[in-house]
């Protein structure tokens, strides 16, 4: 429970991590941020393109 | 020597006293500026609102001028040096090299802060935050700016002093942490900014003067590599705040040291390149040379802010999965400490930097598509992401954890301070996306009237400006009520809070 004005990082600091935790490759994986990068990227993409379209309404070639 | 260090009871931290003061002075000058500016902000948003429109047109630019001076120059630098004796001497467990040099550079800093905020009050340099010459303000505007950029300059090199004062006596062990690392290229990249604002504001002070000329061409291409690179020294900054909030909030860890650094060490190479997309459209310059900057080097400064991006969050995501929030996707995220502002700010922070931002920076920076976006109010939809709602708002989730840390008291208002980065992050969200689209339909940036009233000529935009404007009305004045209560919360903890060792006691 956080104390009143006082941040949960202050007052329940994160637990130390477990001896030995994360030696093994198998729990190096952040499988979460993997699927936002790629929201991100889709997002980007889309974004981009949509750029693009823009333009070619505004300069139009030939 | 140990008299003047006091450890800190949560982080064990040596804390020099010289630290401690100069870190509180800085912060809470940086925060009477975002006051001024936020101010300023206020009353830009209700005129640019054309249903409200509320100040004459000599006003709106005299505090478009305080609004960009205030937000991206004062408060960001102040606040940005107090985490440049954070990062140095209080992360290092060390002294303040030339504490009396550091107090003096912080008054060299207040001095022209004040001479620069006379002269914009007074109406004698409503030239806007770019001063873009031919337009003359008083000599004492750019007076006030040198003595500012002197000011930073001169704690840049006690920051780098420090650190060798803490190599030297020993002060910490194996290399330098990595916030301090970050902090170490916002200082470099502040260098190159400021020699930058050297080279430009000198000789238009003498031309102020009626000394010389100075080309307007070159004026700007000089001008971005301090207006541009000195919201670089904050994308370095934000990102060492981003692993900073990151540990201190839910213990997160480095997913790989050496890869961290080296995209700390690709902003100081190539982010400066990121101000040349200013002059996309500028007939002065060759198409190698914009090409150049924007097509090839600025996408290695991107690829160092795409690292961090991913970085940050894997690391979150690690420290929690490792901590046993290992169900599905998303666990790690759900069970996060979202009631905690440093949190919550911090992941605001990064998305919409990222997402808004970051996206939007890095089409302008692409030359065909600029010509679309320029001078428009994607321009300003951009920077407010970036600026506002990545390095403000991560900032502020520092603030929360710098109140009882470093000035020892309890943060007042606390439930305000659970909900104020939600606030803060929907409004800056809804504000710079709707920016963004109104600048897509072509409404101009730094602009007092876009009905034209008084234009000889009639020009009418598409029925859906006025929804999007709209739109932007709302999110400002969301995103302004989320910073006044940072203000009366930081103002209130600092000045009339309760102190942190009578809770103790207690």
């Amino acid at each position: 429970m956080a104390k009143e004005g006082l941040p949960p990082g202050i007052v329940n600091p994160p637990r130390p991590l477990p001896e030995k935790a994360g030696e093994s490759p198998e729990e190096h994986r952040t499988p979460g941020t993997l699927v936002l990068v790629l929201v991100f990227l889709a997002a980007f993409v889309v974004y981009y393109f949509v750029n693009w379209k823009l333009l070619s309404f505004v300069w139009r070639v030939g | 020597m140990s008299a003047d260090f006091r450890t800190c009871p949560t982080t064990g931290l040596k804390v020099h006293a010289q630290a401690d003061r100069l870190i509180k002075a800085n912060a809470v000058v940086g925060v009477v500026a975002l006051l001024i500016g936020g101010i300023a902000a206020l009353l830009l948003l209700l005129t640019r609102w054309q249903v409200v429109h509320l100040l004459p047109a000599d006003w709106f630019y005299r505090l478009l001028t305080v609004h960009g001076m205030n937000m991206l120059i004062f408060f960001i630098l102040f606040f940005e040096m107090a985490i440049l004796y954070f990062a140095s001497a209080v992360l290092l467990n060390s002294r303040v090299a030339a504490p009396r040099l550091a107090w003096f550079s912080f008054w060299l800093m207040v001095a022209g802060a004040l001479v620069v905020e006379w002269t914009m009050f007074t109406g004698r340099a409503d030239v806007l935050f770019t001063s873009y010459v031919p337009l003359r303000a008083t000599p004492w505007f750019y007076l006030g700016v040198i003595l500012f950029a002197v000011g930073a300059l001169l704690v840049v090199a006690i920051f780098f002093a420090t650190l060798i004062v803490a190599k030297k006596e020993r002060t910490y062990t194996g290399s330098i942490p990595l916030v301090t690392f970050g902090a170490a290229t916002a200082a470099i990249i502040a260098v190159i900014t400021l020699g930058h604002g050297a080279a430009i504001y000198i000789p238009t002070f003498l031309w102020s003067l009626g000394i010389g000329n100075v080309d307007a061409q070159i004026y700007r291409l000089v001008w971005w590599g301090l207006g541009h690179s000195s919201q670089q020294i904050n994308v370095a900054a934000m990102v060492a705040v981003w692993y900073l909030l990151g540990a201190l909030t839910v213990g997160s860890v480095v997913i790989n040291e050496k890869i961290s650094r080296i995209a700390f060490t690709l902003y100081v190479l190539f982010i400066s390149m990121a101000a040349a997309h200013h002059l996309l459209v500028d007939p002065g310059l060759p198409p190698t040379w914009k090409v150049w900057n924007t097509s090839y080097a600025m996408y290695l400064a991107v690829l160092a802010s795409m690292i961090h991006g991913f970085t940050v969050p894997a690391g979150i995501e690690l420290g929690q999965r490792l901590r046993g929030y290992t169900k599905g996707l998303f666990e790690w995220l759900r069970r996060a400490p979202w009631g905690d502002p440093g949190f919550s700010a911090l992941i605001f922070s990064i998305i919409i930097f990222g997402f808004v931002g970051g996206i939007t920076g890095v089409t302008f920076g692409t030359e065909q598509i600029n010509i679309i976006a320029h001078n428009t109010l994607r321009v300003p939809g951009h920077f407010h992401a970036t600026v506002v709602a990545g390095t403000t708002l991560a900032f502020m989730g520092l603030t929360y954890y710098v109140i009882p840390l470093i000035f020892r008291k309890k943060v007042a208002f606390w439930p305000l301070a659970r909900i104020q980065p939600y606030l803060f992050a929907a409004g800056m969200l809804i504000f710079s996306v709707a920016m963004t689209f109104a600048g897509t339909f072509g409404v101009p940036r730094r602009h007092y009237d876009i009905s034209f009233a008084q234009a000889p000529f009639d020009f009418q935009f598409s029925p859906a400006v006025d929804l999007v404007m709209t739109a932007m009305a709302i999110g400002g004045l969301l995103a302004i009520t989320g910073g006044a209560i940072y203000i009366a919360i930081t103002v209130w903890s600092v000045f009339f809070g309760k102190p942190l060792e009578a809770e103790v006691k207690a």
